[in-house]
């Protein structure tokens, strides 16, 4: 391919030698679009090469995020002032709220106790930053200011203060990749309230839009529904708002109803992300109680089977609160 | 004719891939050029750096990394557009500047059209009316960034 004078001289063996050339790397590019977009082999491949233009999207993002930090270490004094006591606000309102909140987690982890479930755990996260990077609008994709180093890892779920976003798909060392729900690659799987209906929610290829597929013809999914996470597969926990149902249709030749819901979560347009720590806590936490139960003296071995052996009393969760706020 | 080995050609093209995923304002972002495109076009065509298809498909390949893209998606535009680059490159390079700029659109264009068709394929969404608008400011970037490639090039020989 690098002969002298290719492409200056149009001589016929050389037109013939440039399209076996075209159709090679054609058919190059088309076979690894096939094998990315099926998700195996090039998986490796594509997670060692990112970080090599990982520099790339340091040297896009680094003027805007030393401008942003700029910015905020000049700002006006009153700005601050009015800002903080606004937030101060903010904060006692939440704190209120949290009281009540409190007071019902209390209450549900006796219940779940009574039904011998697996407690819900607090979930841990990470504060990430978007960074200022604007990845191919068809890909779905947005790349946020945390990496390997501050300890994600590929599959945790990232929400944002309304809903579910979507999941780290690709990590480097300072920055990492979060495909979006609405990306039509990915399934989530979700629960309808208050009908309880569980399915999967599949992007739709457009940031407003997810297709819940596979409804039972009579399942009870009204405009305005609520659809939340279901935690089964394990990745996503329960309970995490997604989106709210749009619309419903229940064509008589199908089998199945399909329903469009508008995702919750600011997708684009969000500047702070929240990347959870644990992806499946209740996956983890199930086995402790039985295993505490059976062989008891393994319970001074880790904290925390000692805590799920713990006596079932309002006290333990009470003690249990402060310590938490001397950890954080 | 030119001294093999220059990396301005390369720095052009890190700066092109840069400018791919700097953010833009939401009006202006559907505008964006296909620069490393129009890049690779103007080395071509020039001095013939750049001209092989194996080094289309290398930068189509960190394009695709860098933005996001399947791998292998824009790798295909443009090996395609460096495909026909070749095929044209002696009347193209004697074409008067705004001739050349409409054949650079219809390059761009062409491009385009592989890149909906894949798009279609994935069922990533049918983009709207401003998916033609790259190939347009390409079209009329065209000249302007012709003269100044043509003046780093001209003042890198000068300082030797």
């Amino acid at each position: 391919m690098n002969g002298p004078g290719t492409g200056d001289r149009g001589s016929s063996s050389d037109t013939v030698g440039g399209t076996a050339r075209l159709m090679f790397y054609s058919l190059l590019a088309i076979s690894l679009m096939a094998l990315d977009y099926r998700g195996q082999y090039v998986e490796r491949i594509r997670a060692v090469a990112s970080h090599l233009v990982e520099p790339m999207f340091w040297a896009v993002d680094l003027p805007f995020s030393t401008a942003e930090r700029i910015a905020s270490s000049w700002r006006d004094r009153t700005e601050t002032g009015n800002r903080i006591s606004e937030l101060e606000l903010e904060v006692t309102r939440a704190r209120a709220r949290l009281g009540r909140l409190a007071d019902l987690e209390s209450e549900n982890a006796q219940l779940r106790r009574l039904l011998e479930t697996a407690r819900r755990t607090d979930q841990q996260f990470i504060a990430a930053e978007l960074a200022s990077v604007d990845l191919d609008p068809f890909a779905h994709r947005i790349l946020v200011r945390r990496g390997r180093g501050d300890g994600i890892r590929p599959g945790m779920p990232v929400i944002d203060s309304t809903g579910v976003l979507g999941q780290v798909d690709q990590v480097l060392f300072g920055m990492s990749q979060v495909i979006l729900i609405s990306d039509p690659d990915h399934a989530l799987p979700v629960q309808v309230l208050p009908g309880g209906e569980r399915t999967i929610a599949y992007g739709s290829g457009s940031l407003d839009r997810l297709r819940l597929t596979d409804l039972p013809m009579n399942a009870q999914v009204d405009p305005g529904d609520l659809v939340v996470t279901s935690g089964i597969g394990g990745r996503f926990p329960p309970g995490l708002p997604v989106a709210r149902i749009g619309s419903i249709q229940r064509q008589p030749g199908q089998a199945f109803a399909t329903a469009l819901a508008a995702p919750l979560s600011a997708m684009d347009r969000n500047r702070f992300v929240l990347i959870l720590k644990t992806a499946a806590p209740a996956a983890e936490d199930a086995p402790a109680p039985t295993e505490a139960e059976t062989d008891p003296s393994s319970a001074t071995d880790s904290p925390t089977t000692e805590d799920a052996a713990a006596p079932a009393t309002q006290g333990d969760i009470e003690s249990r609160t402060p310590d938490e706020d001397e950890e954080s | 004719m030119n001294p093999v080995g220059t990396p301005i050609p390369l720095l052009t093209l890190v700066a092109a891939i840069l400018l791919t995923v700097v953010p833009m304002p939401d009006a202006l972002a559907a505008w964006r050029p296909h620069w490393v495109a129009l890049v690779m076009i103007y080395w071509h065509l020039e001095t013939g750096n750049l001209r092989s298809l194996g080094t289309a498909f290398a930068i189509g390949i960190v394009l695709d990394l860098t933005s996001g893209t399947l791998l292998g998606q824009h790798a295909l535009g443009l090996v395609i557009i460096n495909f026909l680059v070749g095929r044209f490159r002696n009347r193209l390079r004697f074409f008067p500047p705004w001739q050349q700029a409409l054949a650079v659109g219809a390059l761009l264009i062409n491009e385009r059209v592989v890149q909906l068709w894949i798009i279609g394929l994935l069922e990533r969404g049918w983009p709207d009316w401003s998916w033609w608008l790259p190939p347009v400011t390409g079209l009329l970037l065209w000249p302007w960034l012709f003269l100044l490639l043509d003046a780093l090039r001209s003042q890198r020989r000068f300082a030797r």
